[in-house]
């Protein structure tokens, strides 16, 4: 049985045009992500990373190629359409957290449920917490954004991103902010989720923790330079073992 | 519906969150509210007062004077003066109007021996007595004969009695109004202050023959009107139309032509005031309202630096699944909210301030409940176009570019 396409992408480019200036952001990318997978995107700052991926998060609109995100022609809905699709199928993960400040951690996860429209979930409540369980956050539930540690932040938001059940889950340099220790520790939480089932395509910048994942595609120019199976893919262990080794003193 | 309210819920969440802030947004709301009530009440009882007071006059009054026009202002006398041969007719013809006084009014200083006073003398006949229906607090009223025989008696108000005969019996003394000596027969009952700044205390009633002859001399003078009960309040009518005439005869004006005087029930002057009054207080309020509007403009410059300062927070919202529609009604609740509750507030503190300044002047003021209702009206209002404009950038915010903002 062929595995669901989560993402399917026929000929996306991106430009951007300021005045008389266009910049080709993305030229012509195709790519298929199927269910279940766990994809890293590398590439040199200005690639066109960010931009690939907001216009899979249906933030942004490709210039031209379509777009198909589990199976739903995205180019041709409306605002609100996009704005629900957002809320149902997509989780986003960003390097600077974006929680709500001075607001519960429960109260940030609760937020996609807010503007959920569909009425498929009954107590958001429960909901929030069982998620902030799956990142181990059970005993800081109640705590307000500003009382947690960056990690810890960072698994609010991540928790925050899974509250919806999505089809797919986004991140941005989600490690971009934080320690190489916790960066694996969320990296790992990654295999643990993908594990479980969740399609994850994240953009690093530390191969380190490109490592985590099955697939790496590295981008350049706004295309996808290669896109190849990751063979010996780290774990938690190992790479916390590989940290200890770099982190000794060369003499 | 449900959407609504999780929305509702999210917007107090930003409300309680900045509270401070939330406070000072409300205090222009909150002033421009109590200033609405405050002034609106106040014209309110301003009219209340002067209404009292010409009901005070009694329900059955007339008043016949001759016709005046405002001119740029002043009042100028149009018609034929009315003169004692007027009074006469309508005194020996009237049927419906059993009672009628001349009124001679004269601004004068009054005289005692241990002060002065400059007041409105007032010469009437007894029947003014009974047309106004003033009572009489110590000695007694002038009586027809001697307003017959001229007889320099006078009846004095309050204010004149402290400033003339402080701790004194005035009954018997003499005053001298420009020269002549009256002698005091009576005290009237205080009145309290009229509604305008009027003191109906500060008074002094004369025979009108005494009036014509001692201090107008031979001047020849009209009455400044003539004052009139009708039989009831029934034949008020009737005794405008019988007054008409009579003087219509009197005045030998022709069958096409106007009127040379005019007649004015007290339902006719109570019209008149409530207008004046009415428009006082409207133009009150309009005053007041310009701090609801410059509140509103508080509300609205608060919100867009709240905008602002929430990019990240909008660029969020946007990026996990809010529609356009839920960041509008998220700013434009949290505005309306704002003003609502500023509007509470300033209702309460206005309905106090009425109550205060009733302790400290005694100058009662019914909280007018419609004062209430427009000012809270106008605090949504205000809420809603002033928090719009904040609400509607917020929605428009491009989530990219949102989630980007430093
Ligand atoms: N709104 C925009 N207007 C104009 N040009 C843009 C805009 N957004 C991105 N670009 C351009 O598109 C290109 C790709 O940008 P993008 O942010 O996708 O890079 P990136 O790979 O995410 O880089 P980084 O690793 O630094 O985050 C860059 O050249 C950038 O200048
Ligand atoms: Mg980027």
């Amino acid at each position: 049985m062929p595995l669901k396409k989560v993402i399917e992408t026929k000929k996306i480019s991106r430009v951007f045009k300021n005045g008389d200036i266009e910049v080709y952001a993305l030229t012509d990318i195709d790519l298929v992500i199927e269910e279940g997978e766990f994809v890293a995107i590398m590439g040199a700052s200005g690639s066109g990373k960010s931009t690939f991926l907001n216009i899979l998060g249906c933030l942004d609109q490709p210039t031209s190629g379509d777009y198909y995100l589990d199976a739903v022609h995205v180019n041709k809905l409306s605002k609100n359409q996009l704005a629900d699709i957002r809320n149902q199928k997509i989780g986003f993960i960003f390097q600077s957290y974006n929680l709500l400040s001075r607001t519960t951690a429960l109260e940030n996860v609760e937020l996609p449920l807010v503007y959920d429209r569909t009425g498929r979930f009954s107590n958001s409540k429960e909901l929030a917490i069982k998620a902030l369980g799956e990142v181990g956050l059970e005993d800081r539930i109640y705590h307000k954004t500003n009382e947690l540690s960056g990690g810890q932040q960072q698994r609010v938001a991540i928790a925050r991103a899974l509250v919806n059940e999505p089809a797919l889950i986004l991140s941005d340099e989600a490690t971009g902010n934080l320690d190489s220790k916790t960066s694996i520790e969320v990296a790992d939480l990654f295999v643990r989720l993908n594990n479980e089932g969740k399609t994850i395509l994240m953009i690093t910048h530390e191969p380190e923790i490109a490592q985590f994942a099955k697939r790496m595609i590295y981008m350049r120019d706004g295309r996808i330079l290669t896109d190849e199976i990751i063979k010996d893919r780290s774990t938690k262990e190992s790479a916390l073992k590989d940290l200890e080794l770099t982190a000794e003193p060369i003499e | 519906m449900k959407q609504t309210l999780k929305i509702l819920k999210v917007a107090f969440q930003a409300i309680n969150k900045n509270r401070t802030r939330s406070i000072l947004t409300m205090l222009g709301i909150i002033i421009g509210v109590a200033a609405v009530i405050m002034t609106i009440s106040a014209g309110e009882g301003a009219t209340m007062q002067v209404q009292n007071q010409i009901s005070g006059l009694g329900t059955n009054l007339l008043m016949i004077q001759t016709k005046s026009e405002h001119k740029a202002g002043i009042n100028v006398r149009m018609g034929k003066p009315i003169y004692k041969k007027d009074f006469e007719i309508l005194q020996k013809n009237a049927i419906y109007m059993p009672n009628l006084s001349p009124l001679l009014a004269i601004g004068a200083q009054a005289i005692g021996p241990d002060g002065y006073k400059s007041t409105m003398v007032y010469g009437v006949s007894y029947d003014y007595f009974y047309i106004t229906s003033r009572e009489i607090q110590f000695g007694s009223f002038f009586s027809d004969e001697d307003v017959k025989t001229a007889k320099k008696f006078c009846v004095i108000g309050q204010t004149i009695r402290k400033e003339l005969f402080p701790g004194q019996d005035p009954i018997g003394k003499q005053i001298r109004i420009d020269k002549v000596p009256f002698t005091v027969v009576g005290l009237l009952k205080e009145e309290g202050s009229g509604g305008m700044g009027q003191d109906m205390d500060d008074i002094v009633l004369a025979p009108y023959t005494t009036i014509q002859n001692r201090i107008f001399g031979n001047r020849k003078r009209g009455y400044n009107m003539i004052l009139a009960s009708a039989l009831s309040e029934d034949h008020i009518v009737d005794a405008k139309i019988e007054a008409t005439e009579l003087l219509r005869e009197s005045h030998k004006i022709k069958a096409n032509d106007e009127d040379d005087f005019e007649i004015m029930t007290q339902i006719e002057l109570q019209e008149i005031t409530s207008n004046i009054t009415g428009v006082l207080t409207l133009l009150l309020g309009a005053v007041a309202s310009i701090s609801l509007i410059v509140g509103g403009i508080g509300i609205m410059n608060i919100m867009l630096v709240s905008v602002t300062e929430r990019t990240r927070e909008i660029g969020t919202r946007l990026a996990i699944g809010a529609r356009e529609s839920d960041i509008l009604t998220q700013f434009l609740i949290e505005a309306v909210a704002l003003s609502l509750a500023g509007g509470v507030i300033g209702v309460a503190l206005g309905v106090i301030g009425n109550q205060i300044i009733y302790k400290v002047t005694n100058f009662y003021i019914p909280t007018a409940a419609y004062s209430i209702l427009i000012g809270f009206g106008f605090a949504t209002l205000i809420g809603i176009v002033f928090g719009y404009f904040p609400a509607r950038k917020a929605a428009k915010l491009n989530p990219i570019d949102a989630l980007r903002y430093e």
